[in-house]
């Protein structure tokens, strides 16, 4: 915008007009030098166009089923961090009183290394499997695309 | 904390809530009611997903932006002032939201952010009823929104929360945490970009 125009108000009021949000008074100055000024009027004719265009539009829309389910309320979501909570301290705290009555019973130390190490190990593919589940569930972009 | 038996006596007195105003719903769904939840959400999941997806630029995002606000919008219900708008109060959330994802995303996107636009041009659909005066416009319009996809997000967020969202300068100045003063000259420097934007795809065209 060419400041040899010849306006004596700052540029951004040629939105505001677009916008009819002026004050009266404004809006007669702008409005004045509009009708005067061609470099003004066109910019003021072209931003009305792109507001009209951009207002006009419409965008497609999920379908109904792509909505997430119902909304979950803070209460519900609290009981549902609580549970998974209550939980894991329990697995935890049944599996170490487990381990710990095992290791203190009587009994060779080698024999009860072999005893545990076979269901470690499943337990331990068993839980790499469901870390990969959980981590492909959070990343995987297309995990509302019906299959 | 809005008195539960009160407004699941509104909820429950109305033939549907579908006819029920805003202020009702809020106060049903700051008491926990399900089905207020839910028309509110049913009531302004569009808008949110426009706007996430103007600002993001595809559908996944999006989808997951509006999951969140949802969820953001019921939480902070009761610090909405009674005789706010919704709508304005929604669209703050999705716009942090889709800023937030952002902001992950930079950090360990591994795939280039779409920057051409095409992803939002191809969610657009025609409305037009003459066939042939569609075809022009619907050009120009593709043009518009790929072009505004490729302002700083800054500009292309005023843009379209005015000029689409058609939010006043006062809801803009709310949504974006700016003074009223920098609306209007933030918004116009953002056309003025945008309109930049246009004469450079012209010429390249």
């Amino acid at each position: 915008m060419p400041e040899a125009c010849g306006r004596r108000f700052d540029e951004a009021l040629l939105s505001g007009f677009v916008d009819g949000v002026l004050t009266q008074a404004d809006e007669q100055r702008v409005r004045v030098h509009v009708e005067d000024c061609a470099v003004c009027r066109r910019e003021v004719e072209e931003m009305s166009r792109l507001k009209e265009v951009t207002m006009s539009s419409h965008f497609r829309m999920p379908a109904d089923d792509q909505w997430s389910e119902a909304p979950r309320g803070g209460t519900s979501r609290l009981a549902f961090g609580v549970g998974w909570l209550l939980i894991a301290v329990w697995l935890v705290g049944v599996t170490a009183f487990g381990l710990w009555q095992f290791w203190t019973s009587g009994g060779p130390i080698l024999g009860k290394l072999m005893a545990v190490a076979f269901p470690s190990g499943i337990a331990l593919l068993l839980l790499s499997v469901l870390i990969d589940r959980l981590r492909a569930m959070r990343t995987d972009r297309y995990r509302r695309v019906q299959k | 904390m809005p008195d539960i038996t009160v407004a699941a006596a509104a909820v429950a007195a109305a033939e549907s809530v579908v006819s029920l105003p805003d202020a009702e719903l809020i106060r049903g769904a700051s008491a926990g009611l399900a089905e207020a939840r839910e028309e509110l959400a049913r009531r302004y999941r569009g808008p949110a997903y426009v706007l996430a997806l103007q600002l993001l630029g595809n559908r996944e995002d999006a989808l997951d932006v509006v999951q969140e606000a949802m969820l953001r919008l019921f939480a902070t219900l009761g610090r909405l002032t009674p005789g706010r708008a919704v709508r304005p109060w929604l669209l703050a959330i999705v716009r942090n939201q889709a800023r937030d994802l952002w902001r992950r995303q930079r950090v360990r996107r591994t795939e280039p952010i779409d920057g051409t636009g095409e992803g939002l041009a191809a969610e657009l659909i025609a409305r037009a009823p003459d066939p042939e005066e569609a075809a022009g416009r619907e050009e120009l319009r593709r043009r518009v929104w790929r072009a505004l996809s490729r302002l700083s997000e800054d500009h292309r967020e005023i843009v379209v929360l005015r000029d689409f969202h058609g939010l006043s300068y006062e809801e803009i100045a709310h949504v974006l945490d700016i003074k009223i003063g920098t609306v209007m000259s933030r918004l116009h420097a953002a056309r003025r970009q945008l309109r930049a934007r246009l004469s450079e795809d012209g010429r390249h065209a």
